[in-house]
């Protein structure tokens, strides 16, 4: 560079400096320690009651149902009925816990808050409100996860490594049902027709995805179409401690398309209602 | 250090803004004049990356808009119409949460968010919610939440509407420091008394597109006149002979007529008015509203 550019730059009008932004990655926990902040306001009322719901179902059923049930094989493992259950009902709090963050949450957060909008005025960007969302959605999927799963532990139906293999499964669950529960805010117009998915989809996956029952009992055809559902998916794979199943590759790899696509379509949905 | 070279933003087959070019440097107080629906929010929304345009270029110094809006945001602060303030947080809680996405520490958000309760005088609120603020109040934190990260650019969007006289007074204040100290402002509103108090400079809108501008007098003088008369209970014959006769502007106005004084011919019409027994008649100076009414035939609300 000549002194003659240096000159011309120095006599120049004088040039404001370009504000400096933090990076993506902070503006997406920024977000996210945003939503926790307010979580931990009311977690008396929204950690306690909603992480309860499949420790219910694990002791009831566990318990209630295990006498009629007695010891059954599966996969060629001898089980008690509150051995089976016990994975599935840290997949089904990953999954409640999960989905009913993203939908609801969201939904208030984009339309009866205008959370978005408002974040959208400060250093934030659509992409990192977006994902702070979604890593949030994801956390209360964990949260819940893990502490059904230390139940299962404490109630002696799977070991602590057991307990510790699970953990990717859990995360990448939480993500699974986080990406659906996003696209689910984009896609209704009001609070109410979150019902459509939840009584649609979310119920009878919770039933037919190998949860209570092993899915061979079904119809053939109803147990191949099972076992394509996300949560189907989900309970093999925490299950694997107990039951191997040597088909589990699929089942990562169904979970992961089941990420990146809801991820994906969310994410185009959502923007083109906050941006128009 | 804001430019926008030719907006245009298309809703479902209808150009809501229509070629819209503006410019606006530091510590000057620009108004967006123009009645509800004109498209202000529309390009204002554009201005700080919240609406992507159809078409058109917008930079913030070296800062392309929409592509680098996050970037240009670090030293622009907004107050968008609605308020989409944390209602679970405290005022306190929601500047120190939103000094936190600036990339500020605790210690640091705490002591900004102090600050900022101090500017805009919400010190016997710093634990109430925003439910628990009247109106003018949470329009003032979210005006301190816009100020945050001390912004070069600050975006007003119809921020008085529906505040009650002496909170629109009190927020008028808090921008006239901000002009003060060095701070440039994009004001829209459609109410004439603000932009005429506050801008240095107007923009008046109507219908997506910019139909003039200048400084509030040299658009009232330019448009309508130093004085307008408002009359009722003329025969339109007279008021129309009368007008061609002196040159002077016209125009049906709720009930009544509005006619612009022409200075040389005041003593005159004023005259003739008087002696054709009207049942009202006010002469009154020119304000924004009859620049308005002059250039569109719309009134401003």
């Amino acid at each position: 560079m000549t002194s003659g550019t240096n000159e011309i730059q120095m006599n120049g009008p004088e040039i404001a400096p370009e504000p400096k932004v933090p990076s993506s990655l902070y503006g997406i926990y920024s977000v996210w320690r945003r939503h926790a902040l307010i979580y931990k306001r009311t977690w008396l009322t929204n950690f306690i009651p909603p992480i309860t719901e499949p420790i219910f179902y694990l002791l009831a059923f566990g318990f209630g149902l295990a006498p009629m049930v007695g010891e059954f094989s599966v996969g060629g493992q001898q089980l008690t009925y509150l051995k089976f259950i016990g994975p599935a009902m840290i997949a089904v709090g990953v999954c409640f816990q999960g989905f009913f963050e993203a939908a609801y949450g969201s939904f208030i957060r984009l339309k009866f808050q205008r959370t978005w909008h408002g974040l959208l005025t400060g250093p934030l960007g659509f992409r990192e409100i977006f994902f702070g969302d979604f890593a949030w959605a994801t956390t209360r999927g964990m949260i819940a996860g893990v502490i059904t799963g230390i139940v299962v532990l404490l109630l002696g139906q799977i070991t602590f490594t057991g307990l510790l293999f699970t953990i990717p499964f859990i995360l990448l669950g939480s993500m699974v049902f986080a990406g659906i529960g996003i696209l689910v805010a984009g896609l209704v117009k009001t609070i109410d027709q979150i019902n459509v998915p939840v009584f649609l989809f979310l119920i009878p996956m919770f039933t037919f995805s190998g949860t209570f029952f092993p899915r061979e009992n079904l119809p053939r055809a109803m147990s191949v179409l099972a076992s394509f559902l996300p949560l189907a998916e989900l309970v093999d794979l925490i299950r694997l401690p107990i039951i191997y199943d040597p088909t589990w590759p699929l089942d990562l790899m169904g979970l992961l398309a089941w990420t990146i696509i809801t991820t994906a379509l969310a994410y185009r949905v959502i923007f083109r209602q906050v941006f128009r | 250090m804001l430019t926008a070279r030719d907006l245009w933003k298309n809703y479902n087959n209808t150009d809501v803004v229509r070629g819209v070019s503006l410019r606006v440097d530091g510590s000057e107080i620009l108004g967006i004049l123009g009645p509800n629906g004109a498209g202000k929010t529309t390009t204002v929304g554009m201005l700080y990356g919240g609406v992507i345009p159809s078409r058109g270029e917008i930079h913030f110094g070296s800062l392309a808009i929409p592509a680098q809006a996050r970037q240009a945001r670090g030293a622009i602060g907004i107050v968008t119409q609605d308020d989409n303030l944390d209602p679970d947080f405290s005022t306190f809680d929601n500047l120190a949460t939103f000094a936190h996405h600036f990339g500020m520490n605790t210690r640091e958000s705490r002591q900004r968010a102090e600050e900022l309760i101090e500017q805009v005088g919400l010190e016997n609120h710093r634990k109430h919610r925003p439910d628990e603020l009247s109106g003018g109040l949470k329009r003032r934190l979210v005006l301190a939440r816009a100020l945050i990260n001390r912004p070069r650019l600050v975006f007003l969007d119809e921020p008085t509407t529906g505040l009650d006289p002496d909170s629109r007074q009190a927020f008028w204040k808090l921008v006239m420091d901000l002009k003060a100290s060095g701070c440039g402002v994009i004001l829209t509103t459609h109410y004439m008394d603000e932009a005429q108090r506050l801008s240095d400079r107007l923009l008046l809108m109507q219908q997506g597109e910019i139909v003039d501008e200048g400084t509030p007098a040299e658009l009232i003088v330019r448009t309508v006149g130093d004085e307008v008369v408002e009359c009722a209970g003329v025969p339109e014959g007279l008021l129309q002979e009368l007008a061609a006769r002196t040159g002077a502007w016209l125009r049906p106005f709720g009930g009544n007529w509005l006619m612009s004084l022409v200075p040389v011919h005041r003593e005159e019409m004023v005259a003739t008015l008087r002696s054709a027994a009207p049942s009202m008649l006010t002469i009154r100076s020119a304000n924004l509203e009859d620049v308005f009414l002059r250039l569109t035939g719309d009134k401003l609300e």
